[in-house]
C-alpha cells in the first residue's frame, strides 16, 4: 500500500513537473513572435548591410516575420563603409527613422557612448532571452555584446578568418617528397608564418604562372585586419597598458610588415590590389593554393549555394572537395568585423524592434539563417557548429564547422576603442605605404605617432579606461 | 553686318537697358532673376549659417559640445599639415587635368565641327563617359587597372612586347597618372560638347572671309574663333576647375587617397573627417577655408578672363 | 591639323584623316564603357579571367531581367525623374537669370560671384545641415522632405542653378544685340524677346548646358544617399548597394549602368540637331 502511494505520488509529481516544463518550454523565438503579435500592422525599419547580406531580411526573415506577426519589416540598405554614418546622422538629427540596427561590434563603444543604442538588458530579462544568449559561442558572446557591462547588441555573425588551403596539393606525394627534401619538414598546414613563406615560395616555384603558393586580399581595408591578427599572434601589443602609448612600431610590428611585403613576391603579381572578390576569384579558379578569408569562402569553394541566382557574381568553384580548413599560422584568427543586432535609442517602436532581433538571434531562427544558401551570416552559436543538418551539406562541412568553432574559441577581437575608425584609418594608410615601398620602420613609427596623437585628442585617461576594458577581454590578446 | 563687331562684347548691353518709354521694364530684370536667387537663398543660406556657427563650436563624434569655442578649429587648420598637403594634391591634379581636358576638348570640337557622316553617333558615344556614375566609372577603371584581370596592362604588354605589371593604384609613381587618366577620360567630353556648341555659333562667314584674305589656319583661329568662343570657354574652364577641386569618386574608387595620403585631395580629406569620423566642427572650418581660397582664386580668375566687365 | 595645307585641302584626305582621328578618340572614350557593358553579359569566370576576356561568349540577358524583377530598375526611373525635373526647372529659371545678368548687369559682379560660390562649398560640409533642415521642415511642414521626390528636386535645382546661370551667360553673350533691339523696335515685349529671339538663338547653348545639368544631377551620390532611405532611391545610390565588403555584384553593377546610360544616350542622340545651329546670321553653313 505504502509503495503504491509512493508510486502515485512520484508519478503525480513527475507529471506535474513534466507538464510545467512543456508548458513553459516556449522557445525565445516563439515568445518573441507571440509577444509581437500585438504590434501587428505596424512597420519596423532595420538598417542592414547592402548587397548579399541584405538578402536575408529581404527574402527570408522579413517575410517570415510578417507572416508570423503581421509586422512589416522595411530594410534600409547601406554599404558597410557608410552604415555607421547613416546611423549617426539619423540619430543626431533625432528623426527616429530607424528601429533596429546592424552594428559592427567595433563601433559599439562609439555608438553606445554617443547614446545611439538602446540598452537591451531590461528587454532581455522581460522576454527571457538570457538563456539563449548564453549559448552563443563564448568569444562572440563575451566580447561583442556589451559595453561597460550593459548589453547593446546581440552578436549575430560568426565572422572569423579561416585559413584555406588546397589539400590536394598539400597531399600530393610528389610535392611532399620534394618539399621534405628541400626544407626538412613535412609539407603540412603552416603553423608559423615562416613555414607559410617557405611553403608559398615552394609552390609558386613549382606551379606558376597557373597557380601561386598563396594570395591574400592585400588591399588596405582588409590588410589592416590581417595585420591586427598577425601582429598579436607574434606577441605584439597595440598599446602600453600603463602609458597608453602605441607600440605597433615595436620590433614585432616591423618584422610583420617586412615579412608581409616579402611574401607578396610569391603571390600573383598585383596582389597588393586584391580585394575580397579578386582574391575569391583567384582561389576558386585554382590560381592560389593558400589563402585567408571569412567563412563564406569555404562554403562557396565547396559549391554550396552556387546555383542560387544571388551568386551570379561568384566564379564557379573548380576546387570543390579539394579545400582544407585550418587556423591561420599562430593559431588565433581575427574575428574581423562581424555584426550585432541592436535597437536604436530614438526608435518609436523599441519593443517591436527588440522582439524582431530576439527572434532573429534565437536558436531556432539563427540556425535557419546561417544555413541559407545565400547567407553571409556565419555560424556563431554553439549549436550551429554541431548541427547535423549543416554537417550534411557537403562532404567536408563537418571539418569546416569544426574549424569555425576552433576559430571562435581562439579568435582575436578587432581593436575596439573610442573612435576606432581613426586608428584603423592609420593602419590602412600604413599598409598602403608598405605596398608603395616605404621603409617598414619609418611607416610604423609614423603610424604610432599618429595613434598617439589621436589618443591625446580623445583624452588619454578616457581612452585608457576603454582600452583596459577591451584588453581584459579573453579575445583581445592570445591567452 | 554692322553689328558683327559688337557680337562678342557686352558693351552694347548698357545701351540695351534704356528702351523707349517703358518704365515697368525697370523691374523686368529683377523678375527674371528673382526665382533663381530665392531658390539659391532658400537652399544655400541655412547650410552656410549652420556651418559657420558649428565651426566655432566643438561638435565631434563623441561630444556634441555646442558652446562657443572661439577660433580653435580655425587655429587647428593652420597646424594641420595633412590639410595643406591635400590642397597641394588638389592643385596638382587640377593644374594638370584642366589644361589637358581643355586642349583635347577643343581639338575634338574642331574635329567634329564640320559635317562628318555619322557625326550624330560619334558625338552621342563620346558623351557616354560623363553619364556613367563616377562611382561606377571609378570601379570600372579599378577593374581595368587590375594587373591580373584587367585589360589595360594586357594592352600595354602588347605594345611593350612583354608582360607589364604596372600597379596603377598602388605604385606611387603611377597613382597620379592613373587618376588623371581616368579623370580626363570622364570629363573631356564635357569640354568637348560645350566647346562644340560654342564653335558652332561662330559665324562661318567670318572665318571664310579670313581664309579668302589669305590668313593661315592658326591665325584665323586665334584672332577670330577664339575671341568668339571665349565667354563660353572661360566659363567652362571655371566650372571644370571648380569641379576638379571637388574630385572625389574616382580617387576613392582607385586609391582611397593612398598610398598613405599621397593622392588625398581636399574632398577625400573632408569626407574622411566629416563623413566617416564626424568631426563636424572641424570639417565646417575646413569648408570655409576652402570657400575663402576658392573665392579669392575665382574672383581673380574672373577678372583675368574678363568675365565680369 | 598642322599638316601640309594643300594636302589637307583635298576633301578625301581631310575626311579620312578626320575619320581616323574620330575613331581613335571614340575607341579611347568608349572602351571603358564597352568594358563595363560587356560585364553585364559575362559570366563571373569571364569577368575574372586571366588573361582578360575581350568579349562575352554569350549574351545572356538574365542580369537585366533580375533588375526589373527585383525592382532595382525603378531607381533608374527615379533618377530620370529627379534629374529631368530639376534640369527643366533649372534651365528655365537659370537662363532667365543669366539673361538678366548679361543684359542688365543685375547685381553686378558681386552677385555673379556669389552665385558661382555655391559651387565652391564642399558637399560634405553642407549635406548634414540640409538633412537637418529637411527633417525640421518635415516635422513642421506636415509632409516629408526627407526621402521624397520634391525634396531632392528642389535641392538639385538649386545646385544646378549656378552652373546653368554661368554657362548661359556665356552663350547669351554670343547673341548679337541688334537682334533683340530690332525685335523690341518691332513692338515685342521683353518677355517676347526672351522667348522668340533669345531662347532660339541660344539653342546650342541650351542643349549643351542642359545635357550636363542633367548629368550632374544624375551622377549625384552624396545628397541622394543621405536624404533617402527606402522610398526614392536613386540609381547612383542603388549601384553602391552592389559593392559589398564580401561581395561585388559586378553583373548587376554593369547591367544597371547600361540601363542608366541608355536613356541619356538616346536623348543626346535625338536632340543633337540643337547642338549645331543651322541658321546663323546671314550664313547658312554648318
Amino acid at each position: 500500500m505504502k509503495f503504491l502511494k509512493r508510486l502515485t505520488l512520484t508519478a503525480a509529481v513527475g507529471l506535474a513537473v513534466g507538464w510545467t516544463a512543456t508548458a513553459w518550454a516556449e522557445t525565445a523565438a516563439e515568445r518573441a513572435v507571440n509577444e509581437a503579435k500585438k504590434y501587428s500592422g505596424t512597420t519596423i525599419t532595420i538598417v542592414w548591410e547592402a548587397g548579399l547580406q541584405a538578402l536575408d531580411p529581404l527574402n527570408f526573415s522579413g517575410p517570415k516575420w510578417k507572416e508570423l506577426t503581421g509586422i512589416e519589416v522595411k530594410v534600409v540598405e547601406a554599404p558597410i563603409a557608410e552604415m555607421f554614418t547613416k546611423i549617426m546622422q539619423e540619430y543626431r538629427a533625432g528623426t527616429g527613422a530607424y528601429d533596429a540596427l546592424n552594428v559592427v561590434p567595433a563601433w559599439m563603444p562609439d555608438l553606445a557612448n554617443a547614446g545611439a543604442l538602446e540598452v537591451l538588458d531590461p528587454y532581455v530579462d522581460k522576454y527571457g532571452f538570457r538563456e539563449e544568449l548564453q549559448k552563443i559561442a563564448p568569444t562572440y558572446r563575451d566580447n561583442q555584446m556589451t559595453v561597460d557591462g550593459k548589453i547593446y547588441g546581440f552578436p549575430d555573425d560568426g565572422d572569423t578568418f579561416v585559413f584555406y588551403y588546397r589539400k590536394d596539393i598539400f597531399g600530393d606525394p610528389t610535392n611532399q617528397a620534394e618539399f621534405k627534401s628541400k626544407y626538412g619538414y613535412d609539407l603540412a598546414v603552416p603553423t608559423t608564418w615562416k613555414q607559410f613563406a617557405e611553403i608559398g615560395q615552394f609552390l609558386t616555384d613549382k606551379y606558376q604562372p597557373n597557380m601561386y603558393g598563396a594570395a591574400f586580399f592585400r588591399s588596405p581595408g582588409y590588410g589592416q585586419y590581417m595585420f591586427q591578427e598577425r601582429f598579436r599572434n607574434e606577441g605584439g601589443k597595440f598599446f602600453d597598458a600603463e602609458t597608453m602609448k602605441a607600440t605597433i612600431n615595436s620590433d614585432i610590428g616591423v618584422r610583420v610588415f617586412t615579412e608581409m611585403r616579402a611574401e607578396n613576391k610569391f603571390m600573383p603579381p598585383g596582389v597588393e590590389q586584391f580585394g575580397f572578390v579578386e582574391n575569391l576569384a583567384a582561389f576558386l579558379q585554382g590560381q592560389s593554393a593558400m589563402t585567408l578569408s571569412w567563412p563564406p569562402y569555404g562554403r562557396w569553394a565547396a559549391g554550396y549555394g552556387q546555383d542560387v541566382e544571388a551568386f551570379s557574381w561568384v566564379p564557379k568553384s573548380t576546387i570543390a572537395g579539394k579545400v582544407g580548413y585550418a587556423l591561420p599560422p599562430g593559431g588565433h584568427p581575427q574575428l574581423a568585423a562581424g555584426f550585432a543586432l541592436s535597437v536604436a535609442s530614438t526608435s518609436k517602436n523599441k519593443e517591436a524592434a527588440y522582439l524582431f532581433i530576439q527572434w532573429l538571434n534565437s536558436e531556432d531562427v539563427s540556425m535557419q539563417r546561417v544555413q541559407l544558401p545565400y547567407a553571409l551570416r556565419d555560424p556563431f552559436r554553439d549549436s550551429h557548429f554541431t548541427s547535423a543538418e549543416y554537417e550534411a551539406k557537403w562532404p567536408d562541412a563537418k571539418a569546416y564547422l569544426a574549424t569555425l568553432k576552433q576559430g571562435a574559441e581562439t579568435g582575436l577581437l578587432d581593436l575596439s576603442l573610442l573612435q576606432t575608425d581613426k586608428y584603423e584609418e592609420v593602419l590602412r594608410q600604413a599598409i598602403s605605404k608598405l605596398w608603395a615601398g616605404d621603409d617598414p620602420k619609418a611607416i610604423l613609427d609614423q603610424a604610432a605617432g599618429e595613434w598617439d596623437a589621436i589618443t591625446d585628442k580623445i583624452g588619454v585617461d578616457k581612452q585608457k579606461a576603454i582600452y583596459q576594458g577591451w584588453a581584459a577581454k579573453s579575445g583581445a590578446y592570445p591567452q | 553686318m554692322a553689328g558683327m563687331a559688337q557680337t562678342n562684347t557686352i558693351d552694347g548691353a548698357s545701351g540695351f537697358a534704356v528702351a523707349p518709354g517703358r518704365a515697368p521694364d525697370r523691374y523686368f530684370k529683377y523678375w527674371l532673376i528673382a526665382p533663381a536667387i530665392l531658390l539659391l537663398l532658400a537652399i544655400g543660406l541655412f547650410p552656410l549659417i549652420y556651418s559657420l556657427i558649428v565651426s566655432f563650436q566643438r561638435v565631434t563624434m563623441l561630444d556634441e559640445d555646442y558652446s562657443f569655442a572661439g577660433l580653435v578649429n580655425y587655429a587647428q587648420l593652420f597646424r594641420d599639415a595633412r590639410l595643406w598637403q591635400s590642397l597641394l594634391h588638389t592643385a596638382i591634379i587640377t593644374a594638370i587635368a584642366l589644361p589637358l581636358e581643355l586642349i583635347l576638348g577643343l581639338l575634338m570640337a574642331q574635329l567634329f565641327l564640320e559635317r562628318l557622316p555619322g557625326r550624330q553617333i560619334f558625338v552621342s558615344l563620346l558623351v557616354l563617359p560623363t553619364v556613367i556614375s563616377p562611382i561606377v566609372a571609378g570601379a570600372t577603371w579599378r577593374l581595368m587597372f587590375d594587373n591580373r584581370y584587367g585589360p589595360i596592362n594586357q594592352i600595354l604588354g602588347w605594345f611593350a612586347g612583354k608582360p607589364v605589371a604596372a600597379l596603377w593604384t598602388v605604385n606611387p609613381d603611377l597613382v597620379y597618372l592613373g587618376i588623371i587618366l581616368c579623370e580626363i577620360w570622364q570629363w573631356t567630353p564635357f569640354m568637348f560638347l560645350i566647346l562644340l556648341a560654342a564653335l558652332s555659333n561662330v559665324d562661318k562667314s567670318l572665318t571664310d572671309a579670313a581664309e579668302i584674305d589669305g590668313a593661315g589656319y592658326w591665325r584665323t583661329f586665334f584672332k577670330i574663333v577664339l575671341p568668339a568662343i571665349w565667354p563660353v570657354m572661360a566659363i567652362a574652364i571655371l566650372i571644370r576647375g571648380l569641379d576638379l577641386v571637388r574630385i572625389f569618386d574616382i580617387i576613392w574608387a582607385l586609391t582611397m587617397g593612398g598610398p598613405g595620403t599621397m593622392t588625398e585631395t581636399i574632398s577625400v580629406y573632408t569626407y574622411v573627417q566629416g563623413f566617416q569620423q564626424f568631426e563636424t566642427s572641424y570639417t565646417a572650418a575646413m569648408a570655409f577655408l576652402v570657400i575663402v581660397l576658392l573665392t579669392v582664386i575665382v574672383t581673380w580668375a574672373i577678372r583675368r578672363m574678363g568675365l565680369a566687365k | 591639323m598642322t599638316i601640309d595645307r594643300p594636302l589637307l585641302r583635298r576633301p578625301a584626305v581631310a575626311l579620312s584623316l578626320r575619320y581616323a582621328a574620330a575613331i581613335a578618340l571614340t575607341l579611347f572614350f568608349v572602351f571603358p564603357v564597352y568594358w563595363l557593358f560587356i560585364i553585364s553579359f559575362k559570366t563571373p569566370e569571364e569577368i575574372f579571367a586571366f588573361p582578360p576576356a575581350w568579349y562575352p561568349k554569350s549574351l545572356q540577358f538574365a542580369n537585366y531581367a533580375v533588375l526589373f524583377r527585383d525592382g532595382d530598375a525603378v531607381t533608374v526611373w527615379n533618377s530620370l525623374v529627379l534629374a529631368g525635373a530639376s534640369t527643366v526647372i533649372a534651365m528655365v529659371l537659370g537662363t532667365m537669370a543669366a539673361y538678366s545678368l548679361v543684359r542688365f548687369k543685375t547685381g553686378g559682379e558681386n552677385l555673379a560671384v556669389w552665385i558661382i560660390s555655391q559651387r565652391m562649398m564642399p558637399p560634405i560640409a553642407i549635406v548634414f545641415p540640409i538633412f537637418l533642415a529637411y527633417v525640421w521642415l518635415g516635422k513642421f511642414g506636415g509632409f516629408a522632405w526627407v526621402d521624397s521626390y520634391h525634396g531632392l528636386i528642389v535641392l538639385y535645382t538649386a545646385f544646378s542653378l549656378p552652373y546653368v546661370i554661368w554657362m548661359m551667360r556665356g552663350y547669351i553673350e554670343d547673341i548679337p544685340l541688334e537682334l533683340e533691339e530690332s525685335a523690341l523696335v518691332d513692338g515685342c515685349t521683353r518677355w517676347q524677346v526672351l522667348w522668340r529671339v533669345v531662347f532660339p538663338m541660344a539653342r546650342t547653348g541650351l542643349f549643351a548646358t542642359s545635357v550636363f545639368t542633367f548629368v550632374f544631377a544624375w551622377n549625384d551620390f552624396l545628397f541622394a544617399f543621405v536624404l533617402t532611405r527606402t522610398e526614392v532611391i536613386t540609381y547612383t545610390v542603388q549601384v553602391t548597394h552592389y559593392f559589398g565588403g564580401q561581395s561585388n555584384f559586378w553583373a548587376k553593377i554593369a547591367a544597371m549602368s547600361v540601363l542608366g546610360t541608355v536613356p541619356v544616350f538616346f536623348t543626346v542622340a535625338t536632340l543633337q540637331r540643337f547642338l549645331v545651329r543651322g541658321i546663323s546670321m546671314g550664313a547658312v553653313k554648318g
